[in-house]
């Protein structure tokens, strides 16, 4: 081959080489992922409803879909009190994409020192009517209340026949069984596929009932903690 | 002798070239850097060199209402050069996703929008417009609405790609004939994806969607 074809027929070569190297193509591509995961929340259902009550008062109110912070004083819980019971509604609102679980903890606390003094026992609690209504909610969930609903019921609680003093007898209801987190109500999950933005969700009312004794004489505080989890 | 090297030297050159012109005429990059807003745990990798392939990686993070922003956008910016008229399609592989109240295809928006010129060399033609096909010319971030469930819609979807399915066709989109990508030498088009987060059942979905371009209906420049 002669001498001068040589580096000609190279560089053509590489020169091609070259021109093919600049990738152009038909086809592209966007590869998409997105996660799922679980989501429950427990906000408040709206204003509380306290009755019975002597004095005291809503200190805190609930308001719908925020943050569930509710202060609430009571009033007089002795004989003063000639209500049957002082009886605050409490209502909740949860919503879920998940199976959950709403426990509770309550403790209480009294500046008495005898056994007369406001006890977790004499504090009854209960669960009311669960519904789940509204677009985007799942209506089909059976919710497991595990409470015996409204304590104030005559089923739930009565005079002790040998103490004289009432009692809340019913399964949970009353807060001496929610020294630590326990169950209060579970069910499937709450929310269709729709955005936070909608509203709607479960609501339950919590009813805590005080019945006005010859208690011992002092004050007495009751914090109660709810969580939903899902498990 | 010498003769016949150059012969054989001159047919290697017109046989070589003539491949490399046909590729050129149609062609798919990258048209900029890919964006994504309202992700949490959320991302977009893709290269903002319009001379690179397009290949974008969404991560949409998470889309239950953990994430509180009322919806994760992204934007993948498609540069497309031709010499001819063309069409591009768009088909989707390994979808991945649920029933129900699981996140599905018709939960995922996707549109079309915003053709620009790619810098100097692109064609700007006057008898013949770039058409972007029904459904998707929409910016599913502002066209959402909340249909009577409860749940977010879109005018066009993922659920909206059956097979290869058309997207876009115009005339010539480049002005040269340049045997190479070039920074500006083309059109670049918006493609938007969207999701609203809901309430979706648990889970982890995924698709990927395969852009073509191919000679298109016979429309002048």
């Amino acid at each position: 081959m002669p001498h001068k074809i040589k580096p000609l027929l190279l560089t053509t070569l590489l020169f091609v080489s070259a021109l093919s190297c600049f990738g152009q193509s038909t086809t592209g591509t966007i590869s998409v992922t997105a996660t799922v995961s679980k989501f429950v929340e427990i906000n408040s259902g709206g204003a509380v409803t306290l009755t019975g009550n002597s004095g005291g008062g809503v200190t805190t109110d609930g308001v719908l879909n925020s943050p569930l912070a509710v202060s609430i004083n009571l009033g007089e819980l002795g004989p003063v009190n000639t209500n049957n019971f002082v009886t605050a509604q409490v209502p909740l609102k949860l919503r879920s994409n998940a199976g959950y679980v709403l426990s509770m903890t309550a403790t209480v606390t009294s500046s008495g020192t005898t056994a007369n003094r406001i006890s977790a026992a004499d504090v009854g609690f209960g669960l009311g009517t669960i519904t789940r209504t509204g677009t985007g909610v799942n209506g089909s969930g059976t919710d497991t209340n595990a409470t015996s609903g409204d304590p104030t019921l005559a089923a739930n609680g009565s005079v002790n026949g040998t103490s004289g003093r009432y009692e809340f007898t019913a399964v949970r209801s009353n807060l001496s069984a929610f020294s630590s987190a326990t169950t209060a109500l579970s069910g499937p999950f709450i929310m269709n596929a729709v955005p936070r933005s909608n509203g709607n969700g479960l609501t339950v009312p919590a009813f805590f009932a005080i019945k006005p004794q010859f208690f011992e004489n002092g004050t007495t505080t009751i914090s109660v903690t709810f969580t939903v989890t899902a498990p | 002798m010498t003769r016949l090297l150059l012969s054989f030297l001159a047919l290697v050159i017109v046989l070589t070239f003539t491949p490399v012109v046909s590729a050129q005429a149609l062609d798919i990059s990258s048209g900029g850097q890919p964006t994504i807003t309202g992700a949490v745990n959320g991302s977009v990798t893709g290269s903002a060199n319009v001379t690179n392939d397009l290949v974008v990686t969404v991560n949409f993070g998470e889309v239950s209402p953990l994430n509180t922003n009322s919806i994760v956008k992204v934007v993948v910016p498609i540069a497309l050069r031709s010499n001819q008229p063309y069409q591009v399609s768009v088909l989707i592989s390994g979808l991945t996703v649920g029933t129900g109240n699981a996140l599905q295809a018709t939960d995922i928006g996707f549109g079309l929008q915003n053709p620009r010129l790619l810098g100097g060399a692109r064609q700007m033609c006057n008898q013949s417009t770039h058409i972007i096909r029904s459904p998707f010319n929409n910016d599913p971030s502002t066209t959402a609405t909340v249909g009577t469930s409860g749940r977010v819609v879109y005018p066009s979807t993922l659920a909206n790609i059956s097979g290869s399915t058309l997207l876009l066709s115009g005339p010539e989109l480049s002005k040269n004939n340049s045997s190479k990508r070039q920074q500006s030498d083309g059109w670049v088009f918006d493609a938007i994806l969207t999701i609203t987060p809901q309430f979706f059942t648990t889970g982890v979905s995924s698709a990927t969607l395969v852009f073509s371009i191919a000679p298109g209906p016979n429309v002048p420049c």
